[in-house]
């Protein structure tokens, strides 16, 4: 019986050490809990060059000098880019001026059934909650543009009497015919009901912009879209719309837009941001390093532990984090106190393992001419998948952009094809 | 067919439970398409026992994918749902996988996929393979011979 309760309490004061480490290191954490924890590591320098400010203190200094500018952050999934944004909000907060609207467009609507216009709405409805909360009743104009606006974004039922509704296709005397110009506009002109929305945003937002108020709207979700043609598809509306506002924007893209041909990205916005894979070495970066060590990773393991989780996340921020979690976990159900070097590399094997899960023949014949020739066509659409499925991951050093295979899954992908 | 991390229904819930309720998770759970129904079974009763309330379990052809909100909405104090994957339905991934942030606040999300339909969904959805807390193969307690003490 005693040798039940102590092992019991062995057992216990081992789960106080672990749970708390897991607790910072989950990776789908809600970053702003994370950031009031002060568990945020950021950058020092602009991801692609040491001599560049970071990428939330450029943003944030463009917004506060140019009002109005439109800026993009692109990056691969798990890459950062919504700690990026929270970044900028708390910087441009320094200013009592500034009102700072961060959405996540999921959030507020279904980024499957998304119409052009819905950014739009989003953003009216969330500045005009925020002039209800500084508890300044708005006038008169401002809550009727609100109503309208609510109407249009969120449909109403409107009562047709039946005479009205029966043989209504009859009665359409005319048919639509599109008649196409002399010129192709650069960006398409704005539909009717994009205008629409967007003069009701405008008149919501008059009292703030007469007082020189500094608005900035923060727009994450739009990079899950994937498809570059979805993503343009708002820009060249929604994002278009408020131009000439002094409404300053901050959307976060998909990571296919930085390859894309038409240079759509670097034509439309003011200024553009990339974030590749966290270090060229992920092995040898101390920023990977320093966001274990302020979650308490060199509270369980040793720096050579630390450095391979760090080095086989292949620098994606989600996955180093999934790594060390993943790595803890073994360890305790290992009856551990401490985070060995077995149980890192059992979690790197379960991460490349689930990189490896959906990968068909042509998706490792191309992995094997990365690994091999360093051969990655950027053009190809095999490619394309397995770098939007961080099978592949983009790098950037010393001006060279260059790809690799995730190094959790050349770990355990077959040698041959 | 890949050898992910093995577990049972009791390890898993016991791993959720250890992880506390203030832990948002997402785990995919890959079984034989045969024990789908005993591994289903056997995580509602261990969620009951062990964490102490009724599983919600859905299968994906309930879900509508334009109206996750509705699936993964919480009634309790600490949701755990339960979704089966129960044929391969590329709009409802699609839409998991576009609005993925409504399941990394629900609290527990388990979807449970023959290898099959999981190997399609992890290919499918980009977003939500980078999200998932964990891919595990899961047997039944028997399987296993689990001992529950």
């Amino acid at each position: 019986m005693e040798i039940d309760l102590r092992s019991n309490t062995a057992a216990f004061d081992r789960r106080q050490v672990y749970r708390p480490f897991l607790e910072r290191l989950n990776p789908i954490a809600s970053i702003r809990d994370l950031a009031d924890r002060d568990l945020i590591v950021p950058r020092d320098h602009d991801p692609r060059d040491a001599a560049q400010p970071p990428i939330h203190a450029a943003f944030a200094d463009a917004a506060e000098l140019n009002r109005g500018t439109q800026m993009a952050l692109v990056g691969g999934i798990g890459s950062g880019k919504t700690t990026e944004l929270l970044l900028t909000q708390r910087v441009l907060s320094r200013h009592s001026d500034a009102l700072n609207i961060f959405v996540d467009l999921a959030n507020y609507t279904d980024l499957n059934e998304l119409h052009t216009g819905a950014i739009l709405a989003t953003v009216g409805l969330q500045l005009y909650w925020h002039l209800k909360k500084a508890k300044k009743e708005p006038p008169e104009e401002v809550t009727s543009a609100h109503t309208k606006l609510r109407e249009l974004a969120l449909g109403k039922t409107v009562l047709v009497p039946v005479e009205h509704w029966q043989g209504y296709e009859e009665r359409e005397e005319a048919v639509r015919v599109e008649v196409p110009g002399l010129m192709r506009l650069r960006f398409p002109a704005l539909r009717r009901e994009v205008r629409e929305v967007k003069d009701l945003l405008q008149s919501i937002a008059s009292p703030l912009l007469e007082n020189d108020a500094q608005i900035t709207l923060l727009i994450d979700g739009l990079d899950r879209l994937i498809r570059p043609e979805r993503f343009r598809e708002y820009a060249e509306q929604d994002l278009q719309a408020l131009r000439g506002t002094k409404m300053t924007v901050i959307v976060v893209a998909p990571l296919l837009l930085w390859y894309d041909k038409s240079r759509f990205l670097l034509d439309y916005f003011d200024l553009v941001k990339h974030i590749p894979a966290a270090a060229a070495d992920p092995g040898d970066s101390a920023f990977l390093r320093q966001i274990l060590e302020r979650r308490g990773a060199l509270e369980l393991m040793d720096r050579a532990e630390l450095t391979s989780v760090a080095k086989y996340s292949g620098g994606v921020l989600r996955d180093l984090l999934t790594l060390a979690r993943s790595a803890a976990e073994y360890a305790y159900r290992d009856d551990q106190d401490r985070i060995g070097r077995k149980h890192v590399w059992a979690a790197i094997k379960q991460l490349g393992k689930r990189y490896l899960a959906g990968l068909g023949t042509s998706h490792r014949f191309c992995l094997r001419r990365l690994a091999v020739n360093k051969e990655f066509p950027i053009e190809d659409s095999t490619a394309r998948e397995l770098l939007v499925n961080r099978q592949v991951l983009e790098y950037f050093s010393r001006g060279r952009e260059f790809f690799a295979v995730h190094p959790a899954l050349a770990k355990v992908l077959p040698k041959r094809p | 067919m890949i050898d992910f991390a093995a577990t049972t229904p009791f390890r898993l819930v016991r791993r959720l439970a250890a992880a506390g309720q203030g832990a948002p998770s997402v785990y995919l759970l890959v079984c034989e398409a045969a024990a789908v129904d005993a591994v289903r079974a056997d995580i509602a009763a261990e969620v009951e026992v062990q964490l102490g309330f009724n599983l919600r379990s859905l299968a994906a052809s309930q879900v509508q994918p334009e109206r996750l909100e509705d699936a993964f909405k919480s009634e309790t104090v600490w949701p755990v749902v339960l979704v089966t994957l129960d044929r391969w339905l590329p709009r409802l991934v699609d839409s998991l996988d576009r609005n993925i942030v409504l399941l990394t606040r629900t609290g527990m999300v388990l979807l449970l996929a023959s290898h099959e339909i999981a190997e399609r969904a992890l290919a499918a959805g980009p977003n939500l393979r980078n999200r998932l807390t964990d891919v595990l193969l899961i047997k039944p307690d028997e399987a296993f011979g689990d001992a529950r003490a």
